[in-house]
């Protein structure tokens, strides 16, 4: 009977060790909240009473009450975005159940009551895992483990997330820059057509001369008409990443334009092995192989011994002689290894362990090249951008002023003016582009240094060089 | 200042020249030093002090080259070198030319005088100098390639002969000559009579220059020398009005202009307020019968006219080629015509675009003149120069010649505006003004209308469209 108390309290021990191990949701969003806090610049919370609602609307209906700039709408998507609530609300549902492989199986209670004559025995036995429990410390390891990896899925998530939320918002503040010089091309050509217009009435243009500036205002009002069009979808793009609802929709207004360059572009030291290591993929993978590892030993064992050890209690009711006796005794089950000695599961888990290795070392390896890309994007998207800047749109504004002084002479027409203009408008077009493709590839480099790399990174610079309101994607 | 006219002109001159010369004294003391000139004004003439005597000329915005003379031998050094012209105030080209300027300077001699010219030759590339309807040796004619070698770059040469015949000629290469003459490189040459001619009058006022047209973009300096014929700058001695001097004359001088035409089209001169005679070309003095008043003479490409009028009239008279576009400066070919187009709204619409912009040419090409609207870089205005009266409204080829009864003889100084006697101002009519009677029946009968229209025919110039209210 002390002995039967004695492995209960061990048992209990176990529960209570078992027990400790539960997820804490909070703590594991504010560990990553502050694992990936620079670059999100916002609080991860997950809502579930009315007050988290409540302190969310309210932070929500802030951000929007003013011209949303691309940190305060990567905040905003963080209060408002239900996809991100259902990002982690996903993630703590992995993580509970990772959890669940580290705890001890319950033992089994298997009573017995058999008749024969006069004879009643009742069998009492308690059985455990006794592998379970030599395997718990181990098992709890791996669980961690596990955990730890959906800690950093989640946090990749959050930063995938949010890199999409900061290039929406550039997409949508750039077309509708872009927008707005269409426009002004438009009016342009509209203006011009309209002299044309007049130029033919009273007798001083051809029908071909006049129908050229016609023609100008023509395609000015198809480019207007797509430039309307993408301003529109960029727009929708970054509701849907900001999850907005229609009423908020209509509270959304942007910044006019992009934000300038930055004074200097980031440094290559970003690219440091220490930043590497630091790379989410980089731990993720490493978790793997130490998971991988760590399960290979235990895997070995349970593949060999399936131990099973019970404390048998029993009682035989003799009514015949009205005695009643007690057996006491222990059982060990133990699976012997005769057909199967695990030669294929060692084989599979040895695969596996290599797998993770080598996977850690591609991961590594391709962690510093995708660096070395992102950050080429972004070095060019900069220079190209400070190009624009420094180069081209003041040349193109000098062109405009001598164009006008050459109007002033009457050594050209009001129409070449015109013209001039309109490709003056159409180089600032492309600086914006150049801009937007500059913001782009800053956050594709943000996500690649944190090690979640985006396709967007790669953009194409070509494309970027390119004049025109839709480039580099 | 490096105009030093007189300081060659005596025996110690040379001695100095020679001194100061760093090179071999032996090889310069052949070479009579070059003179140059750094002002584009009017000089004035430069009286013979050495030679046979004569009646100077004066090169309009020019000068007259100083010579030595060398065992009776007029000598000569005219360098053709790159040379910056100031074409009017604030407008200077990049030009080649001879001694500081373009046009090079005038060569006076008189009739008789053995001639040696040296050129030398700072260009880029070869020269030669023709000497334009000159009598002289075949090897003389300056022809590079037919009559000589061309001269190198660096190199000097030699050009000597007789002035045989009177008259009025210039000088020009005649090696890679369409961009050579496109970039200035000319000048003037007279040969005087020794003795009293027939053909030639003595005059008071003896003025000479070349016609030459340039095409230089506004803002640009040198000359596109690919040019053939569609010039945008047509100028006087390489100067564009209101940056041409004018000819001043004293009432009842007898006048001579020489004119020479080295652009690429004709030109008819107008002369205002006066008649004058053709009395020279290049071919020498006109026979008497073969003259007769005109106020405008042609002068063809490759020509030289003399004309000659007696200044009786005095005022401020307007001297002009008639191609009204030769009387602006660079202007738009594609402008188009704006007049009578109503730029209401529109013009709005633009400076929202365009905040600089400016209606110009609704009422015709004179707003150009009267609004001082900033230029490219180095552009003379299209039309500009103002009068007593206003904006004169030209350019190019266009200057005065004013006639004073005060100007004393061999003064070429600017009298001012001239002072109209009272009465003589054309002025606005401010009495009434009664309907102008119209003849009833337009159309005559010689040609009466066949088929007249029963209703009025309105002409549609635009033809109706779909929806036209953009």
């Amino acid at each position: 009977m002390k002995s039967f108390f004695k492995l209960g309290a061990v048992a209990m021990a176990t529960f209570v060790l078992a027990g400790c191990a539960s997820v804490n949701f909070d703590q594991t969003l504010a560990d990553t909240s502050s694992s990936v806090g620079t670059f999100t610049g916002g609080k991860l919370e997950l809502s579930r009473t009315k007050q988290q609602t409540q302190a969310r609307n309210k932070l929500t209906a802030d951000l929007l009450a003013q011209p949303l700039g691309m940190n305060e709408a990567v905040q905003l998507s963080l209060a408002n975005s239900p996809s991100l609530q259902a990002l982690l609300a996903q993630s703590w549902a992995e993580m509970a159940q990772a959890e669940q492989s580290g705890r001890l199986a319950n033992p089994v209670f298997t009573f017995e009551r058999m008749r024969f004559v006069d004879e009643l025995e009742i069998g009492r036995l308690l059985s455990f895992g006794l592998l379970d429990l030599l395997t718990l410390p181990r098992r709890q390891a791996i669980a961690q483990g596990q955990v730890a990896q959906a800690k950093i899925q989640l946090s990749a998530s959050v930063v995938e997330q949010v890199t999409q939320v900061r290039q929406a918002w550039v997409r949508a503040v750039a077309t509708q820059q872009t927008l707005q010089y269409a426009q002004q091309v438009n009016a342009a050509a509209q203006a011009g057509a309209e002299l044309a217009r007049r130029m033919q009435q009273a007798g001083n243009f051809n029908k071909l001369q006049r129908a050229k500036e016609q023609n100008f205002y023509a395609e000015a009002a198809a480019q207007l008409a797509a430039a309307q069009h993408a301003s529109t979808a960029a727009r929708e793009e970054l509701v849907r990443q900001l999850g907005l609802t229609d009423a908020q929709v209509e509270q959304l207004k942007l910044p006019e334009r992009l934000p300038d360059l930055p004074k200097t572009p980031i440094q290559a030291s970003v690219l440091t092995a220490s930043a590497k290591e630091q790379r989410l993929d980089v731990q993720l993978a490493k978790h793997q192989l130490d998971v991988a590892g760590k399960s290979q030993g235990l895997n070995l064992l349970t593949s060999l011994l399936d131990v099973e050890l019970g404390i048998r209690r029993d009682t035989v009711f003799d009514n015949g002689a009205g005695t009643s006796a007690v057996r006491k005794g222990y059982e060990l089950d133990v699976r012997l290894p005769i057909f199967d000695w695990g030669t294929s599961q060692r084989a599979a888990m040895n695969a596996q362990s290599l797998a993770a290795a080598n996977r850690y070392e591609s991961t590594v390896r391709g962690a510093s090249s995708q660096l070395r890309e992102s950050y080429s994007a972004y070095r060019t998207a900069y220079d190209v951008a400070r190009h624009y800047r420094d180069e081209i749109v003041p040349l193109r504004k000098t062109m405009g002023e001598e164009t006008m002084l050459r109007y002033n002479g009457m050594l050209i027409g009001v129409f070449e003016l015109l013209a001039d203009t309109r490709e003056q408008i159409s180089s600032v077009s492309a600086a914006i582009n150049a801009y937007q493709q500059f913001w782009l590839a800053d956050a594709a480099l943000a996500a690649s240094v944190t090690g979640k790399p985006t396709s967007a990174g790669a953009m194409s610079v070509s494309s970027a060089a390119t004049a025109g309101a839709e480039g580099g994607h | 200042m490096t105009n030093r006219r007189n300081f060659l002109t005596g025996a110690g001159a040379i001695t100095t020249a020679v001194a100061a010369a760093s090179v071999s004294r032996v090889a310069m003391a052949a070479l009579p030093e070059p003179v140059l000139q750094t002002k584009p004004d009017t000089m004035d003439p430069l009286v013979p002090n050495t030679g046979r005597p004569y009646n100077p000329v004066v090169t309009l915005n020019g000068w007259t080259l100083p010579w030595r003379m060398n065992n009776g031998v007029k000598e000569f050094h005219l360098v053709a070198e790159p040379v910056v012209r100031e074409m009017a105030p604030g407008f200077k080209a990049h030009l080649w030319g001879y001694n500081g300027q373009s046009p090079g300077p005038t060569i006076e001699v008189v009739e008789g005088d053995r001639v040696r010219i040296f050129v030398t030759n700072k260009l880029p590339e070869h020269t030669s100098v023709h000497w334009h309807g000159q009598r002289l040796p075949n090897g003389m004619d300056g022809v590079s390639g037919l009559n000589q070698p061309a001269i190198p770059s660096g190199k000097t040469f030699v050009y000597e002969f007789v002035a045989r015949r009177p008259g009025t000629f210039m000088y020009h290469p005649h090696a890679d000559e369409m961009t050579q003459m496109a970039m200035g490189m000319m000048g003037f040459w007279i040969t005087h009579p020794k003795a009293k001619h027939p053909l030639i009058d003595e005059v008071n006022r003896d003025f000479v220059f070349l016609l030459n047209a340039y095409d230089i973009d506004p803002g640009a300096y040198t000359p596109k020398i690919m040019t053939m014929l569609d010039f945008n700058l047509w100028s006087w001695n390489s100067r564009v009005f209101p940056g041409i001097d004018p000819l001043v004359v004293r009432k009842n001088d007898k006048v001579r202009i020489r004119i020479g035409n080295l652009t690429m089209t004709n030109h008819p001169i107008h002369l205002h307020g006066h008649e004058f005679l053709v009395t020279g070309t290049d071919g020498g003095p006109t026979p008497k019968s073969t003259r007769w008043y005109e106020v405008t003479t042609d002068v063809a490409v490759g020509q030289m006219r003399q004309i000659e009028f007696l200044a009786d009239e005095e005022g401020d008279w307007a001297f002009h080629c008639h191609k009204s576009h030769h009387t602006m400066n660079a202007m738009g070919h594609e402008v188009p015509t704006m007049i009578g187009v109503d730029h209401r709204k529109v013009a709005r619409d633009i400076t929202n675009v365009i905040p600089d912009y400016m209606v110009m040419g609704e009422r015709g090409m004179a707003d150009m003149a009267e609004m001082e609207m900033p230029l490219p870089d180095n552009t003379a205005p299209m039309m500009t120069g103002t009068g007593p009266f206003g904006s004169v409204e030209m350019g190019g080829m266009f200057s005065v010649v004013k006639v004073r009864k005060d100007q004393k003889a061999g003064d070429y100084k600017d009298p001012g505006w001239y002072k109209h006697r009272p009465g003589e101002v054309a002025y606005e009519w401010t009495g009434a003004l009664p309907n102008p009677a119209r003849f009833a029946a337009e159309g005559g009968k010689s040609m009466p209308v066949q088929n007249m229209p029963a209703k009025e025919v309105e002409v549609q110039v635009r033809k109706p469209m779909g929806n036209m209210k953009h």
